[in-house]
């Protein structure tokens, strides 16, 4: 690495420009946490033997967990969607994801054996299949599993999307071919990378970053911005209400689930193209990190759930910069730290405001 | 009142009994695919002419009048199963399990099915048990019946780490919790090496007062039974014991207050009951059962490992809860004799089981949400039934 | 009527009974049925290992059964172990808690293997590993139902440790799973690159259903090193294969026989290209008996391959049939007549000689390395590589 002249970085903090020596961490930008952060951290790499870590080691874990960040957020938006509609928690949201993103690769698999080559095309073809195939599911599973169950205790209701989930990725475990084995996903955007020293830019992490992030922009100007965002979101604050005002619950339940599960078609079909990989499995684990930065981001509320897949995946990340050989401990560290978030909040960061018919 | 006019009452319970015991020894006996697959249709087929001629409704009466006698029945029956399978070290095994699984979810019974609380980390605290047995079992010289006692304290003090986010969180977020948990406990085991990472741990038989259980019981040159008798023994005594307990618990004042915290938390702290203190006390005493049965099947298995203790199985034990009928331990334990035992016999379906069991719940849940054998309302005296 | 009633429900339930166990009854045949047994990941990642390694079994089994002068019938049963050691050892328990199992082949996949070990010694049950590298399962005890037929991993990341410093790798960063199987592998490498002067920048542990790898190799590209070593199995390799090219890490991907499998390449696609691998044992077709395993592997038309490890499952089982012919279907007798195979007593297979040493270790002398080209894994002396008409990374 080279040393300090070469690699400083403007920063415009004195308490950075402190801890700037030869050999050590040349500061990072950012905050007044952040600065204390590089205090913390260049004490720590000048004792593991002056190890510095330069602007493009950094930029490149920053990137690694925008991407996190994205997926996270984009199941939190999910999950809140469907809790804001009926007060439900959907658990087959994450095997929904899984299903969409299997759905994607099956389709680009037969359509490229029909002879489309171009892989727009075939990207194309694969999000629309999986994002309508999961949006009609998503309302299947509304009209026959969640509406039925409307009046039966709230854990019924978990109980039963709960089973779907499992029903789900035991289903394409068992009859998708060598569905147990993790299935390479084919890589249709563009690969051209371009270097920074350490950071290596891919355009197609670019892209699913740019893609990802409209996506979220788009579910909120679907929620403020339109007569329809507009009904679910009425529906979500009061159901009679609603129904007075002449909306038709049921139909916006529907639409709400279809948007969701499309949603996750979507995610899916980003997972296993940052991966290269989809397999039975990812449903489960993303969905629950999902689930956990809705909550803590404070059900019912979009901006919460956003927030919330940010902040899960900032401390993974952090997790794993702390400790780089032990990388493995992120998930157990974030899932801590959601239970003691739940210990002093119950209610999420940004509480979800009850009433209580006693 | 003569013999035959105390008898008489009995009389259904010790057929059904009786029917039942062969049913399940003939069950357990049958290799051939075909040949269960046709005594499950006979047997589902049964049940279901029972219920349709009322014949079922008959003898849940006449047990409930007797619920000591049908307890004493149930375990003669296990006796006697075993009895019969000396020698079949598979039969013995799966015996065993469904044992430990009963008082597993017996424990997981009395946290949700009684007082409400949400426990989604049932496998979680099994695994506590499990692992405190099997270090225990290595490095000390503990005897290993108190070996099983410190596995139910273990996870019941593993338990208590989340007291304090379960207690303040209601529903959807105390479901989170326990998840959240669960999940951590695999993972964790699974990364760190200090409990044998995702290699697992060996565990010593159990060994009581010199009675190694690990080897086969040899009296005289002819007759050997299996060394899972050993385990069945234990389990049944364990079982009977929390069984009683459980039931005791139901029956009593402390039951009382934990139902009127399940059904309606506000009106329960009107009427002044410490809501805090009855949850904490169904979630210990709770984890203290599953722990219980963990460190009994940890020394009968021989070996663990974090991929037993999944989120899928802490599912499962929730599954047969509510199949079985929240609140009815009757209802867990025939929940529980099928879930473990037909899988295990129809070779053909175990690879299907987990998505079986899930279709299965969904079912349930949508056409019979109240299980099995659903709860009867509360009974202050045996036998007592509405006017 | 309640009379009636019961007596119909009792004769209904009692037909059903007879029914089942009249079904149950099998009838009786000519030849003594023996049966024996397959263990091996027939789910999972590293199924098409498990599942060449049962057709070649199954094989095995019924050219035996074809065979008229045999004076058995076997039947063969199948257990899956998904390679997890829990699920292992509950399939161990099966096989060895079920009176009419004489022995068995077991074991792809060296975190369940050793797990599985207790279980077959306290039942008494023989068992012949048939795929499984790790070193402890034979050498870590004194247990004489334990054979193995295939070899170690000692032999080959001593191989590979000298093959690799020769072409003139200097530094080497390494990615091992946290397995038994896993942590062997970074052992034994690491032992052997140092004593050839290579030199290890960093070693990661990660757990064997991890699905992000970015942390580790992102560390990794910060060291730069001239190859990544990966101690571990197909699914995880696939997948930091194709991490790997996302970060832009430009290292040589190097790795053990736990990735020479088609579903590496076919995981790993066109990243797959110039991946190293060693395995113990020779390429299938090079075997002495080779050509005629895979002959009539062919002509029973099962629609996987055998993958690296089906002749070594062939030759276990047919090791354990020439056995049971020899001796009669007794488990002690069958343990002690293999504890014979030894020595002049050296049995004759498709995959060579087997010679059981003390610890039931047959020993495997030779050390295949391979290189994927075009889809293939090629052995390295036949390959452009080797000419030098392709290079490999770095060099």
């Amino acid at each position: 690495m080279d040393g300090l002249g070469e690699q400083r970085i403007r920063l415009g903090y004195a308490q950075a420009e402190r801890h700037v020596r030869p050999g050590t961490d040349p500061g990072r930008p950012g905050t007044g946490p952040a600065a204390r952060w590089s205090t913390a951290s260049s004490v720590e790499f000048r004792t593991r033997k002056a190890h510095s870590m330069d602007v493009g080691l950094f930029v490149q874990y920053v990137m690694n967990g925008l991407m996190l960040g994205v997926m996270y957020a984009l199941v939190a938006v999910g999950f809140t969607l469907f809790f804001g509609v009926m007060n439900i928690i959907n658990f087959s949201h994450g095997d929904v994801l899984m299903v969409g993103a299997f759905v994607g690769l099956a389709t680009y698999l037969g359509v490229s054996s029909i002879g489309v080559e171009n892989p727009w095309g075939q990207l194309a073809a694969a999000m629309i299949v999986a994002a309508s195939a999961m949006a009609l599911m998503g309302v299947a599973v509304a009209k026959y599993l969640v509406l039925p169950l409307k009046n039966a205790p709230p854990l019924n209701t978990l109980l039963i999307t709960l089973m779907l989930g499992t029903a789900l990725h035991e289903a394409v475990r068992l009859f998708y071919p060598r569905g147990a084995n993790p299935q390479r996903f084919p890589s249709l955007l563009p690969t051209d990378a371009y270097s920074f020293g350490n950071f290596t830019l891919r355009i197609d992490s670019v892209i699913l970053l740019g893609t990802g992030l409209l996506a979220i922009v788009g579910i909120h100007l679907l929620i403020n911005r339109t007569k329809l965002g507009l009904a679910m979101r009425a529906v979500a604050q009061d159901e009679d209400t609603a129904k007075t005002m002449g909306i038709d619950f049921d139909r916006i339940v529907l639409i709400t689930f279809a948007i969701g599960s499309a949603l996750a078609a979507f995610t899916g079909i980003l997972h296993g193209l940052y991966y290269s990989e989809v397999n039975f499995a990812m449903g489960l684990l993303l969905g629950v990190i999902g689930f956990s930065s809705a909550i803590v981001g404070g059900l019912g509320n979009i901006y919460g759930a956003i927030i919330g897949g940010f902040l899960f995946a900032a401390l993974q990340t952090l997790g794993v910069v702390a400790m780089p050989f032990a990388s493995a401990y992120k998930d157990v560290f974030a899932f801590g730290v959601i239970i003691l978030i739940m210990a002093w909040r119950p209610t999420g960061l940004i509480s979800e405001k009850i009433s209580e018919r006693v | 009142m003569s013999a035959r006019g105390r008898l008489a009452p009995l009389l259904p319970g010790i057929v059904v009994a009786v029917g039942v015991t062969t049913y399940v020894i003939v069950l357990l006996g049958v290799e051939s695919q075909t040949g269960i697959a046709a005594l499950l249709a006979a047997g589902a087929g049964a049940v279901l002419a029972a219920a349709r001629f009322g014949v079922a409704a008959r003898m849940g009466r006449a047990f409930g009048k007797r619920d000591n006698f049908l307890n004493l029945l149930v375990v003669l029956a296990i006796v006697v199963l075993t009895v019969f399978f000396y020698e079949d070290h598979f039969v013995l095994l799966m015996v065993a399990t469904v044992i430990i699984y009963v008082i597993a979810c017996l424990g997981l019974n009395l946290q949700f099915g009684y007082s409400g609380v949400l426990n989604f980390a049932g496998a979680a605290f099994f695994g506590v048990g499990c692992y405190t047995a099997a270090v225990l079992t290595k490095n000390t010289d503990v005897p290993h019946l108190v070996i099983l006692v410190a596995g139910g304290l273990m996870a019941a003090t593993v338990g208590s780490v989340l007291l304090l986010p379960v207690l303040r969180t209601r529903g959807h977020y105390s479901a989170v919790v326990t998840i959240a948990f669960g999940l951590l406990f695999k993972i964790f085991l699974e990364v760190n090496d200090t409990l044998g990472g995702p290699q697992g741990l060996r565990v010593d038989g159990m060994n009581v007062l010199g009675w190694e259980f690990n080897d086969n019981i040899e009296i005289g040159e002819n007759f050997e039974a299996s060394f899972y008798v050993n385990y069945v023994v234990v389990g049944l005594i364990l079982l009977v014991l929390a069984f009683a307990l459980v039931r005791r618990i139901e029956r009593s004042w402390i039951g009382l207050n934990l139902d009127a915290v399940r059904l309606d938390e506000t009106a329960a702290s009107c009427f002044g009951i410490n809501i805090m203190r009855w949850k904490i006390t169904a979630f210990i005493l709770g984890n203290f059962l599953i722990g219980l049965a963990g460190a009994l099947y940890a020394m009968m298995l021989g070996f663990i490992a974090p991929t037993n203790f999944t989120f899928g199985d802490s599912l499962i034990l929730v599954s047969i809860v509510l199949l079985g009928g929240i609140g009815n331990p009757w209802g867990l334990a025939v929940a529980t004799t099928i879930l473990i035992i037909v899988p295990e016999k129809l070779q053909a379906i175990q690879e299907y089981r987990f998505l079986l069991f899930a279709v299965m719940v969904i079912l349930i849940l949508l056409f019979r949400p109240e299980g099995l054998l659903p709860r009867p309302l509360r009974a202050y005296f045996p036998g007592w039934r509405p006017k | 009527m309640p009379k009636f009633r019961f007596t119909h429900f009792a004769a209904v339930a009692a037909a059903a009974m007879v029914t089942g166990l009249a079904l149950g009854m099998s009838p009786a045949g000519a030849k003594e049925k023996v049966t024996v047994g397959f263990i091996g990941p027939l789910s999972g990642g590293t199924s098409s290992n498990g599942i060449g390694g049962r057709n070649s079994a199954d094989l095995a089994v019924r050219l035996r059964n074809a065979d008229p002068n045999a004076k058995y019938e076997y039947e063969l049963l199948v257990q899956d172990d998904e390679c997890k050691p829990n699920i292992g050892v509950q399939a161990a328990t099966k096989f060895g808690a079920n009176k009419d199992m004489i022995a068995a082949a077991t074991h792809y996949c060296s975190a369940v293997a050793i797990s599985t070990v207790d279980v077959y010694h306290k039942f008494g049950l023989p068992i012949i590993v048939w795929g499984a590298v790790l070193p402890d399962i034979t050498y870590g005890n004194n247990y004489k139902e334990i054979h193995r037929v295939n070899g170690t991993m000692i032999n080959q990341n001593e191989t590979a440790a000298k093959f690799m410093t020769g072409l003139g790798y200097q530094t080497w960063a390494i990615i091992h799973d946290t397995t038994d199987y896993g942590k062997g592998h970074n052992k034994y490498f690491s032992e052997n690159l140092v004593k050839n002067g290579g030199k290890i920048l960093g070693t990661f542990g990660v757990t064997s259903d991890q699905q992000d790898f970015f942390a580790e190799l992102t560390k990794i590209k910060s060291l730069n090193p001239d190859v990544l070593y990966f101690g571990g199995l197909t699914p995880i390799g696939v997948r930091i294969r194709a991490q790997m090219e996302r970060l832009g890490l430009k290292a040589q991907f190097q790795g053990t026989s736990g990735i020479v499998s088609d579903t590496f390449i076919e995981g790993a696609g066109p990243l797959a290209e110039g991946v190293l691998a060693f395995r113990e044992g020779a390429p299938t077709e090079t075997l002495p008996g080779g050509k005629f395993f895979l002959e009539q592997y062919a002509k029973q038309g099962y629609s996987d391959p055998p993958e690296a490890y089906g002749a070594f499952a062939f030759t276990a089982m047919n090791l354990i049939l020439d056995t049971i012919e020899a001796v009669g279907p007794d488990r002690k007798k069958v343990r002690n007549a293999l504890n014979n195979v030894t020595g002049s007593n050296a049995a004759d297979s498709i995959t060579g000689k087997v010679d059981f040493d003390d610890h039931g270790q047959n020993t495997i002398a030779v050390i295949t390395k391979y290189v994927s080209q075009d889809g293939k894994w090629t052995v390295w002396e036949n390959s452009e590589y080797a000419s030098g008409m392709r290079k490999l990374k770095g060099m």
